[in-house]
């Protein structure tokens, strides 16, 4: 079995954590866990070693897209997949936010958008000025990216050339209620990250292939930092949640969770037939 | 009592730099106000653990964050009215996280007379008080400062230090301080006890002086620190003085005065406390001193609160 199929039957795997997790608590956002999660876990299972001191970092700045970080935490055993019903209720350990407390292996305590790049930025900084080798992934959300945080962020980490540090985007192209440029426009994103003197690498982030490939692009840059603006789709791998805003946040219905489960079953099969 | 004065922002960078010779985890974090708050000392000899972000202080603040998750020891100096209002989110973020960020806060209260209502961190306390883990110390004369700064590397969590940018009397530290333990620094009896934080120790003295003159005897007392507060101490007090004065150079809403009302209402009988601060409004510019004495900070307003 090749790397790339093993990964995309993780990510597959962690879909139907992340349906799961969300079905049984009856809360959380799903569809922007959905659109992250072929980037989280491909950067888990490639980049991140547990059993180091030193160790590469995530950043997950959408913090609201905690359900696949979760799911990836319990392909890597941190979680219990029996804690899933407990997500955001309470005496959880499972918050609806990722917390560094209860989750030491989580690197950052996020939630309120627009932090994260800069929380990434602080450790990256370290990590160069002691030249530590590992890199510091952060991940922020297309409408998060209207903070202006960010943009400090973004300024700052070019001006001090910090090429272990990778920006990921995760442009799924809706916020809460609407399409995420009509609220704001972000575009040209790429062209803007670019006039930051980032090296930008767009990417459709649901294709493992292509996100496998970024990060190993990632490697080759020296001198900036990199900037991928991965393209998602919402709800990516649930037939009735993409694209659909609903799905930002919301509970599954018995009939909903059978269905979103049946279309991860057909994905899984179609995965382990594919050459 | 006779003595010089002397700004304790002006010490900040060479404190920073013993500490930062002892210790090798301690980075400082500048919002281009390094020659304001002297932290560019530090940036002199340690340039490798001297991070400069511009004007960006929320950046700045997360950032923090990022440096304390490395295990490094980051202090965040800039103005009381940055560090505790602009980026309030950012840290109220690293205090549920708990993460091990030292803060040193500038121009607090009326220090900034010149820069007038904008710069004045007025509500610096207030905000500060109410997060949760988040340690608030007020450090009063030199050996506090450094003291202050010793007991914030051993502590492991969020410290908020508020430097005096205004002159304070440049006295020894009567006794050592300590996180949790205010100082008496007077005790001439029980008529009442005046209670400061380190930026208004100078009306403190001056106002203790002048109720010397009349014959009254009480206590003074230099809060130091905030939060955790000594309640023991407050506690006691209240209950053998007739009358509390708190000074503060802050609103007198959520800062000295509320933390004193707040830790002694559920005493049967207690002193009355009465505030002395900025009433609710905003201040305006002039010199620090002449701000201070129209807005509340002045020995006449003290007595009057002691009612004479």
């Amino acid at each position: 079995m090749t790397d790339i199929k093993q990964l995309k039957l993780t990510a597959n795997r962690n879909r139907k954590r992340i349906v799961e997790m969300v079905y049984q608590a009856g809360v959380g956002h799903v569809g922007g866990a959905l659109s992250v999660i072929d980037l989280l876990t491909a950067i888990y299972e490639l980049e991140v070693d547990f059993s180091e001191e030193k160790r590469t970092r995530v950043v997950l700045s959408k913090g609201h897209a905690t359900p696949a970080l979760y799911a990836e935490l319990a392909q890597k055993g941190i979680i219990d997949e029996k804690d899933f019903p407990t997500f955001r209720q309470i005496n959880s350990r499972l918050q609806g936010h990722p917390y560094t407390c209860d989750i030491p292996q989580v690197d950052a305590t996020t939630g309120l958008l627009g932090q994260g790049f800069s929380t990434a930025l602080g450790m990256a900084l370290v990590k160069k000025r002691e030249q530590d080798p590992h890199r510091v992934y952060a991940i922020a959300g297309d409408g998060e990216t209207q903070e202006g945080q960010i943009w400090e962020a973004l300024m700052m980490a070019a001006h001090y050339k910090l090429d272990n540090l990778v920006y990921i985007f995760d442009y799924n192209k809706l916020s809460s209620g609407h399409p995420t440029n009509e609220v704001i426009n972000l575009e040209p994103l790429a062209d803007k990250l670019a006039a930051f003197n980032y090296h930008v690498i767009v990417i459709d982030g649901n294709d493992m292939e292509q996100v496998v490939n970024a990060l190993k692009e990632v490697r080759t840059v020296s001198g900036r930092p990199v900037a991928i603006v991965a393209n998602t789709v919402k709800g990516k791998g649930v037939s009735f949640m993409e694209n659909v805003p609903k799905w930002h946040s919301s509970g599954l219905t018995d009939a909903e969770y059978e269905t979103a489960m049946r279309d991860l079953s057909a994905r899984e099969e179609e995965i382990c037939n594919e050459l | 009592m006779s003595y010089d004065t002397i700004t304790l922002r002006e010490l900040v960078g060479g404190v920073l730099v013993e500490a930062g010779k002892e210790n090798k985890d301690i980075y400082v974090i500048d919002s281009d106000l390094a020659k304001s708050t002297t932290t560019n000392q530090f940036e002199e000899v340690f340039p490798e653990r001297f991070v400069e972000t511009g004007i960006a202080e929320q950046n700045a603040m997360s950032i923090a964050a990022g440096i304390a998750t490395e295990g490094r020891i980051p202090f965040y100096v800039n103005f009381a009215i940055f560090v505790s209002g602009t980026c309030w989110t950012q840290l109220r973020q690293i205090c549920y996280a708990n993460l091990n960020v030292k803060l040193i806060a500038t121009h607090p209260g009326m220090d900034g007379g010149y820069d007038g209502a904008t710069h004045h961190a007025n509500e610096d306390l207030a905000l500060m008080r109410v997060l949760p883990n988040l340690k608030i110390l007020a450090p009063s004369n030199p050996d506090e400062l450094k003291a202050a700064v010793q007991i914030a590397i051993a502590h492991q969590g969020p410290v908020y230090i508020r430097c005096v940018r205004d002159a304070v009397p440049n006295l020894p530290a009567k006794e050592t301080v300590q996180m949790g333990k205010a100082v008496v620094v007077e005790d001439d009896g029980d008529d009442f006890a005046l209670i400061y934080e380190g930026s208004a120790t100078e009306l403190a003295f001056k106002s203790f002086a002048a109720c010397r003159e009349k014959g009254k005897k009480g206590k003074l007392i230099n809060l130091f620190s905030i939060k955790p507060v000594d309640r023991d101490l407050i506690r006691q007090t209240a209950g053998t003085v007739k009358r509390i004065v708190t000074i503060e150079n802050h609103s007198v809403i959520g800062g000295l005065g509320g933390l004193i009302a707040e830790t002694v209402c559920d005493i049967p009988g207690h002193a009355p406390v009465l505030r002395v601060g900025v009433e609710d409004v905003f201040t305006e510019s002039g010199p620090s001193g002449l701000v201070k004495e129209k807005y509340g900070l002045n020995v006449e307003h003290v007595l009057g609160k002691l009612g004479d």
